[in-house]
């Protein structure tokens, strides 16, 4: 049983955490008060070094991996199996592929950024600690093949999120941080029951499952021929699992969480909520309800666009009617999450890899989006739009950010989420032909929202000079945000505009990754489909 | 027929030491320097029984003490005992194997758990003075209070040991008399028990109350065990197997007499509509006691009616148990009965009851997953194995709990939920310990909690998932294909999310209120120890090699509980 990288990097920040945590119980009360710089000091320590492993194992300075051929199917980095519980068949089974290798590395560079913008937070002793358990929970969710394993770290990211809406959330947290985590937790078992019910239809492997002759291994189960004999039970495991996975999207018609956890959370839990958590639900569809009931998923294609449409458009139409900054920004969440699953239902590499590279762009723009919405909340006390005008005259860099994420927000050329966004609507055209007219009108929308609140918030004013400030400063000059705050976002800002003009850093990985899914997993599922076989090479030489 | 004589004893290790345990609770605290002097002459021999008893012995905290050693020895030989995979026979009343030592381990166990927090609950101080002339009301309260602690302390204490054999014996008989003479001695004690704060009112009514329903539920059930001796003149456990197998059609003497078995049975698990005088009890017995009720006394009702639905009543494989379906049923209005009435409860110790009563629900839905029929010897384990495992654990969390409420009850604020508030302030370890046994409550992983919820629902859906129509080509009619069972798997999942609302609503309240006082806990340091131990078994048992060597030995268990058919 030796240590691979990828347990490394999840076991870590997770022992580390709760060492951290535990240590001001134990020590003397004179040395734990001097504690909380060590404590952050360490805890971004731990988190830069897992960054830097996750970037040197992309280029391939650790392990020496060639990224853009990972064939679906294939995982790399993957660990020699142990037991865990082994009377049930649970193993710790870890790998990674062009799916979740994003993920991991946009995890791990949200951590040490959220830790960063929050650098002063209060309870410092625990608020960084905390933000490293989430970091291996998140990771233990993208790296395990174990579906009991995943089903374990899926929980265990819900209870740091809940402590830190919980201790450093605003004023109505406790409803929010309740909602959060009965909602989550109530889609979250009805997967359970799916997971359950696939496991009961594996086939025993020899020293798993002493107890009960099945195994929770996910490359079994997609091995295995005819999972589930009974369409009917394939179909209604596959919406289980569907409950789940779009609760934690979100998507409407259960998004509902969402804009009351934005809100309420501190900056650094609504941008990992934003950045990494919505995206476990994209992923979890992915990798295991698409890859193992292909032929389910395109049955149920027609709810797939429905649910995407309704997001999308429903999610743009309130964000017009929204006067919080931070409402804004999760009810554009749930748009943007709706063209993923518009992305998947296309059942194109293309639109999966637009699927794909959204999630990833998503997860660096909202991240930066929530970190613009709490400096606000934190110099100007107030996430009201209306409330002020002009804070480009007071707050520059601010409103630098501010124009850049919502500009990268709504889709502008050579920012990250154009890419995607492009790529989505390219293979829903040509798969569903004029019905793109709808998604891509909706994107108008969200032009229209963001920048009428661009022109409300950072430059409308009576005075050029001072603009109006809101009544929660109580005449205090306000203060331009602080170096910590102003890295984080100028970082974020970098990459959205570095993988807009080379998305090619990831897309190539991901789109021979999506073509490969679509030719090893769906092209039995969906013979009477062959429109996107013939343009399709053209089109990714195009994007390349 | 064998006669008492030829029980070997040293299959009841556990009942001996704790009968021994009882004497010299008896003896100890008596000893003294009384002399008798023989008649005629001058000469003065001692007896060693009463008179002024030595200083040594005279110490009021003996009586824990010897409770304390007694339990844990009986506790740690019911563990060698399990690990030994000892099994003897003593027809037609006792039977060993590995079922009766682990169930007599958690018995003992939570015993142990019981006698250690009663030891800072129920405290006795060897320097009580006798109030007098010059003190003030309070003060001559608290005085008086002290020496009627130092006073009681045998009687709690032997209760216990009578309790802890009652229960012993009830996992071990195979006769269903010896069963009920056995479960009365527990439960008559536990009456007591319940309403031994007898100063205060609400305890005197709580043992009252249980005691009323308690016992009308105890003659129900014999009725239905005479009605069982009219139809077959015995009853041996294994004498009516036979009889209930060569039955051709349902005898109404033995399906009622079962039926009303199941009443007295279903009163000790808390089963509704039966359940009605739990919350009453464990909100007026002390803490210690109402983790006792909560675990123990729990999983002797469950072993009981193991005994008549898994044993006595089970059909062939392939058919339907006749308690199936009442038995389904019951178990669904009991999990959401009492998930919605804690939802509700301000008493922390009403919200763990209510909660205690949904765990029951739980568990007789599994329970009657076995009875459809559907599963084989291997599937059926499989359940068994998830309900034991669940009863086992429950020790740990449940118990911790109270354990926690205990330090609280202290102060005297265990009746409101606000004693709990800024608990965290207070004391983060306690608290943190808290939020954990919360958390395992509502079956969250990777706690134990969560491992032994998702082996229950895990066994209704491999018997059930199995039934629906494999030809089915839409969601829809393969619903309605179904097995009704499966439903029972869907009503534990929706329960587990209401009852997440109060355990979180516990959290909340310690993170987040401000404490009532900021004077620190109660030191306490054996009860506190216990606690972070319970806490830390409760983690390791969730996922690991420990939760694996259990699961190990709680499978064997269910196997030879089984195995007896």
């Amino acid at each position: 049983m030796s240590l691979d990288v990828l347990t490394i990097i999840t076991i870590t920040p997770i022992f580390t955490g709760l060492i951290l945590l535990l240590m001001p119980q134990i020590l003397p009360k004179e040395i734990s008060s001097n504690l909380v710089k060590v404590t952050r000091n360490i805890s971004m320590g731990i988190a830069l070094g897992i960054f830097v492993i996750a970037t040197m194992l992309f280029f391939g300075f650790i392990g020496d991996i060639d990224w853009t051929n990972i064939m679906q199917g294939n995982y790399v980095l993957k660990n020699d199996p142990f037991s865990l519980i082994s009377s049930i068949g649970v193993q710790w089974k870890v790998g990674t592929d062009a799916l979740s290798f994003p993920m991991i590395w946009l995890t791990t560079l949200l951590i040490p950024i959220s830790m960063l913008v929050e650098w002063d937070a209060k309870r410092g002793h625990l608020f960084h600690p905390l933000l490293l358990i989430m970091e291996g929970a998140l990771l233990g969710v993208f790296v395990s093949l174990d579906l009991f394993v995943f089903y374990v770290f899926w929980e265990l990211t819900l209870i740091p999120m809940f402590l830190l809406i919980l201790v450093w959330g605003g004023n109505d947290r406790k409803y929010a941080a309740m909602k959060f985590f009965i909602y989550t937790f109530t889609a979250s078992v009805f997967m359970l029951i799916g997971i359950l019910i696939m496991y009961f239809h594996t086939n025993p492997i020899s020293g798993l499952g002493s107890m009960t002759g099945h195994h929770f291994d996910l490359v079994e189960m997609v091995a295995q021929e005819n999972l589930i004999p009974s369409e009917g039970l394939r179909h209604f495991v596959w919406i289980l699992l569907l409950v789940g996975f779009a609760t934690k999207m979100p998507s409407v018609p259960v998004h509902t969480w969402l804009p009351d956890a934005h809100v309420q959370a501190p900056t650094a839990g609504s941008m990992l909520l934003a950045g990494v958590m919505l995206k476990m639900g994209a992923y979890g569809f992915l990798r295991i309800a698409v890859t193992l009931f292909p032929e389910s998923t395109i049955v149920f294609i027609p709810l797939l666009i429905f649910l995407g449409m309704a997001s999308l458009v429903y999610g743009a139409w309130v964000c017009m009617g929204q006067t919080n900054l931070k409402r804004m920004v999760a009810y554009s969440s749930v748009s943007h999450m709706g063209l993923i699953f518009l992305g998947i239902a296309t059942m194109q590499p293309l639109g999966i890899a637009g699927a794909l590279f959204m999630m990833f762009a998503h997860g660096i723009i909202s991240p930066l989006l929530f970190a613009v919405a709490g400096a606000f909340k934190h110099h100007y006390h107030t996430l009201e739009i209306g409330s002020m005008r002009g804070i480009a005259h007071h707050s520059p860099y601010l409103s630098g950010h501010m124009m850049l994420g919502w500009m990268a927000s709504l889709g502008l050329p050579l920012m990250a989420g154009f890419v995607a966004e492009v790529a989505i609507l390219i293979a829903f055209w040509m798969e569903f032909g004029w019905l793109v007219m709808l998604p891509a009108l909706t994107l108008v929308i969200t032009a229209t929202y963001y920048l009428t609140s661009m022109q409300r918030t950072i430059f409308e004013s009576d005075d050029p000079h001072h603009g109006i400030l809101p009544d929660t400063l109580n005449g205090e000059q306000p203060r331009d945000i602080t170096w910590h705050e102003n890295t984080g976002m100028f970082i974020l800002g970098l990459l959205t505009i570095l993988f807009g003009i080379f998305p090619f850093i990831f897309w190539d990985m991901m789109s021979s990754w999506s073509t490969g899914f679509v030719t090893e997993t769906l092209v039995e599922a969906m013979q009477n489909k062959d429109t996107w076989n013939s343009n399709i090479d053209w089109l990714m030489e195009v994007l390349k | 027929m064998n006669s008492l004589n030829d029980i070997p004893l040293d299959i009841l290790i556990p009942e001996v030491i704790m009968t021994i345990g009882m004497l010299m609770m008896i003896v100890i605290p008596n000893l003294g320097d009384a002399k008798i002097r023989l008649p005629l002459t001058r000469t003065h021999i001692p007896v060693l029984i009463g008179g002024t008893r030595f200083s040594l012995v005279s110490n009021p905290v003996i009586p824990s003490i010897i409770a304390i050693i007694t339990f844990a020895s009986a506790s740690l030989m019911s563990l060698v005992m399990l690990l030994e995979n000892k099994t003897a026979t003593a027809p037609p009343i006792i039977e060993i194997n590995q079922f009766t030592s682990l169930f007599s381990m958690i018995f003992t166990f939570a015993l142990l758990l019981t006698s250690i927090s009663a030891f800072y609950r129920l405290p006795s101080k060897s320097d009580a003075k006798i109030p007098n002339d010059k003190d003030t009301t309070a003060s001559k309260n608290s005085k008086i209070t002290i020496l009627m602690n130092n006073r009681r302390q045998v009687d709690f204490y032997i209760l216990l040991l009578m309790v802890g054999l009652g229960m012993c014996l009830v996992a071990k008989s195979t006769h269903l008399f010896m069963l009920f003479v056995c479960l009365e001695l527990a439960s008559l004690s536990s009456y007591v028990l319940v309403g031994f704060h007898k100063e205060s009112q609400i305890g005197g009514e709580a043992g009252t109350k249980y005691f009323i329903v308690g016992s009308v539920a105890s003659a129900i059930g014999i009725y239905g065990m005479s009605l069982l001796y009219l139809w077959n003149g015995n009853l041996e456990i294994a004498s009516l197997t036979n009889a209930w197998q060569n039955m051709d059609s349902l005898d109404p003497f033995a399906g009622i007499g079962m039926g009303l078995m199941l009443v007295a049975f279903g009163f000790k698990v808390g089963a509704a509509p039966f359940h009605l005088a739990t919350p009453d009890a464990y909100s007026g017995a002390s803490s210690p006691v109402a983790g006792l009720l909560a675990t123990a006394s729990k999983a002797m009702g469950f072993v009981a009616m193991m005994r008549i639905l898994l044993i006595i009543t089970m059909p062939e494989s392939g058919e339907e148990a006749y308690w199936m379906f009442a038995l389904a049923i019951i178990s669904v209005i009991t999990m959401t009965w009492g998930n919605l009435a804690a939802l509700t409860s301000d008493n922390p110790k009403r919200m763990l009851a209510y909660s205690s009563v949904a765990h029951a629900g739980y568990m007789m839905a599994a329970l009657s997953a076995i009875g459809t029929g559907l599963g084989d010897f291997e599937s059926n384990t499989l359940i068994l194995t998830a309900i034991i495992f669940h009863l086992t654990i429950l020790v740990l969390f449940k118990f911790g709990a109270f354990m926690v409420l205990t330090l609280i009850e202290n102060e005297g604020s265990s009746h409101t939920i606000s004693g709990l508030n800024g608990l965290v302030r207070r004391d983060p370890i306690i608290a943190l310990s808290m939020f954990i046994f919360m958390l395992s409550l509502a079956g969250v992983p990777p706690l134990s909690g969560f491992l032994s919820k998702l082996l229950m629902i895990n066994g209704i859906i491999n018997l059930s998932a199995g039934t629906g129509s494999i030809t089915s080509v839409a969601v829809f009619t393969w619903i309605t294909s179904v097995n009704m069972i499966f439903w029972l798997a869907i009503a534990i999942v929706i329960n587990s999310a209401i009852s997440l609302f109060y355990y979180l609503r516990i959290g909340l309240i310690m993170f987040f209120e401000d404490p009532i006082t900021d004077d620190p806990l109660d030191r306490a340091i054996y009860l506190r120890l216990t606690i972070v131990l319970c806490a830390l078994l409760t983690l390791l048992c969730g996922i690991g090699p420990l939760s694996e060597s259990l699961l190990g030995i709680v499978n064997e268990a269910a196997q030879s509980f089984l195995l007896v058919r």
